[in-house]
């Protein structure tokens, strides 16, 4: 069931109402490809991306970000913490990503809580676009489940006629939160959806259903499973062979969190800040422990390891798969390895 | 960073913000390896359990995790052995009495001493190893009456590289405890038995082996052939226990360093039942 309708010239004035008092963030194009970047007017963003090089992860959690300030006096010294707390707007999520970020929500709030994630969290208003089909080749996004997304947004916007680009193009929309009904409530926006409209947004699922593949040729719900027998396969050598070891794939990932933290000292050499960056577990060094003894040296572990975080353990800890499916890693990759296709090779060996 | 604002200087601390600890003495144990005593500048305790670790910092240097191998029953204090391995270890060595470092912790999962009351323990420990089971150690020996038998083995690679020798003397000389250490390669002074730390398992009584918790820490080589030495006297699994080492740059199940296949030892140990590692294909490989 749709809870509003509204028309793309009038969501553009409503993101335009938002950006009165939050920072926009969406998709603009750049040559062939998609960016999420900040926006001065909703016009500057394109929701007919088909999808963004890098996840919004990188809006929650970005690449490197300054968590805490210190001043040493005396030896000793005092430390400020340094949250993000500006309103911002996410517009242009598609349903994978939306998945993704419910991921990321969940680690940051467990057990420690990770306070600058979940400032910026706390702040983030998201308008979801769902797909009407499958954004590029090789997106798996059908097989894991998360080509839809129920929760994890405040509006989602589904295209229920085809012409993206015109003015009255009607969008059905569902809240996601009351921070998005009241939204839309208070600025007037938006009509009942009628029978008609209803009926729309059942044909748009209907299509929507005949326009994503399957790439998997098993249940994802047996991946874990299938990961759990082929730990010793050789398989992650032979993969591995190809693999340089980049790190492009944790990169790319909208579900990667890792990071490392380093301090950095203002020319004074009496204040500065730790800071956190991505880290990724495809780097050689990502497990070595002080005195150079490294866990996982080989690329075969590494890349195992990905595959097993991807496709069971985070599923297995969080209760949210690891992986959504968007094939970033598989189009970042430089030696053109792919996860879809080690899913399949491993399921070849039983 | 434009636009994000400090917090106002008193705040409730974040996740990743270390607080302030004076050291209170500093003790040479080895070429690399010194002792320090640490009280928090906030006058509590630490609050710790035998076992856990703490992330240490030097504010412009950079954070490591370090074990703390003091028992909570000592007092206000903590202690931590630092091996100098590298940037801020280095650093961590040029500290003196009434500098200021800075703590995140008490940090991971510890040693379930509750579990280990009323039982016999064993305890075998390789190298540095000995820091993290020193807490334990001072722990069953504070809190003798809990316990029943108490072993205690220790090996090292050579005399210069014996960690903690005042306790040594004091272990050797207590009735609280049946002590023996060894060394791999001796010298000419030393009057100690030689040999590898399986060795010493001669100069063990008979070990009730239902009733006695085994704790393990040392190299990863070590401990294939402690494992050994424990299965066969019978030892169940599940009272077996080891700590393991893994590089932890969060210490709190994000930043996923630490992960042995699907577990984080920052999280869910150090410390581990050996019935859990033998599922966890890279703890000890």
């Amino acid at each position: 069931m749709l809870d509003r309708i509204i028309t793309r010239g009038r969501l553009v004035e409503l993101v335009d109402e938002l950006a009165r008092t939050r920072r926009i963030i969406g998709p603009v194009r750049r040559g062939e490809r998609f960016f999420y970047e900040p926006v001065a007017k909703a016009r500057e963003i394109d929701l007919e991306f088909n999808y963004c090089v890098y996840s919004p992860k990188k809006v929650l959690f970005p690449a490197r970000e300054e968590l805490f300030m210190f001043e040493r006096n005396n030896g000793s010294f005092r430390t400020k913490p340094l949250l993000d707390e500006r309103p911002t707007a996410l517009i242009g999520v598609h349903p994978c990503d939306i998945n993704a970020i419910r991921l990321l929500d969940q680690v940051f709030s467990h057990s420690h809580r990770d306070d600058h994630y979940l400032a910026r969290r706390r702040q983030l208003f998201i308008i979801g676009v769902d797909c009407p089909a499958e954004c590029t080749a090789g997106v798996f996004c059908e097989d894991m489940k998360s080509n839809e997304a129920n929760e994890g947004f405040d509006l989602m916007c589904y295209p229920l006629s085809a012409n993206g680009a015109s003015e009255d193009m009607r969008y059905g929309i569902k809240f996601g939160t009351d921070a998005g009904r009241e939204f839309l409530l208070y600025a007037q926006a938006g009509d009942r959806p009628t029978v008609e409209d209803e009926r729309a947004f059942e044909r748009y699922r209907a299509q929507k259903r005949a326009a994503f593949q399957r790439r998997i040729p098993f249940d994802v719900d047996g991946l874990p499973a299938l990961l759990d027998r082929s730990y010793d396969s050789l398989l992650w050598e032979a993969t591995a062979r190809r693999c340089y070891s980049c790190g492009s794939c944790n990169l790319s990932c909208p579900t990667c969190f890792c990071f490392n933290t380093f301090d950095k000292l203002d020319l004074t050499l009496s204040s500065g800040q730790r800071v956190r960056e991505w880290d990724g577990c495809q780097l050689r060094e990502f497990a070595t422990v002080a005195g150079g003894h490294n866990f996982r040296p080989q690329a075969a572990s590494r890349l195992r390891h990905r595959i097993y975080r991807k496709g069971k353990w985070i599923l297995e800890r969080e209760g949210i798969p690891g992986c959504v499916g968007c094939a970033r890693c598989d189009r970042a990759c430089t030696a053109k390895i792919n996860s879809v296709e080690i899913y399949n090779q491993l399921a070849e060996e039983g | 960073m434009t636009a994000i604002a400090p917090a106002p200087l008193e705040h409730a601390r974040t996740l990743y913000e270390p607080q302030p600890a004076e050291v209170v003495a500093v003790e040479k144990l080895t070429d690399l390896e010194n002792l320090y005593r640490f009280r928090l500048s906030s006058g509590e305790p630490l609050g710790h359990g035998p076992g856990q670790f703490v992330q240490m910092s030097l504010l412009g240097i950079g954070e490591c995790p370090i074990s703390i191998c003091s028992s909570p029953t000592r007092g206000d204090y903590f202690e931590l052995c630092v091996r100098r391995v590298g940037e801020v270890t280095g650093h961590i060595h040029g500290l003196k009495k009434g500098d200021t470092i800075g703590i995140r912790g008490p940090l991971g999962h510890g040693f379930d001493v509750h579990d280990m009351h009323g039982r016999d323990v064993l305890i075998v420990a390789g190298g540095l190893g000995l820091a993290p089971v020193r807490s334990l150690i001072q722990y069953i020996l504070d809190e003798r009456s809990r316990f029943g038998a108490f072993h205690l083995l220790y090996g090292a690679r050579s005399p210069a590289e014996l960690l903690f020798r005042n306790d040594l003397t004091i272990w050797r000389e207590s009735p609280d405890v049946n002590f023996h250490m060894t060394v791999d390669r001796p010298d000419e002074q030393w009057r100690g038995r030689s040999g590898v730390v399986t060795t010493l398992f001669g100069e063990l009584p008979p070990i009730d082996p239902l009733e006695t918790m085994v704790v393990i820490v040392g190299p990863p080589i070590m401990f294939k052939f402690v494992v050994l030495e424990v299965l066969a006297r019978r030892v169940p699994q599940k009272n077996v226990f080891c700590s393991l080492e893994r590089r932890m740059k969060c210490g709190v199940g994000k930043c996923g360093h630490c992960q042995a296949n699907n577990v984080y030892v920052c999280l869910e140990g150090p410390v581990f039942r050996y019935g859990e590692l033998k599922a966890l294909r890279e703890a000890i490989e």
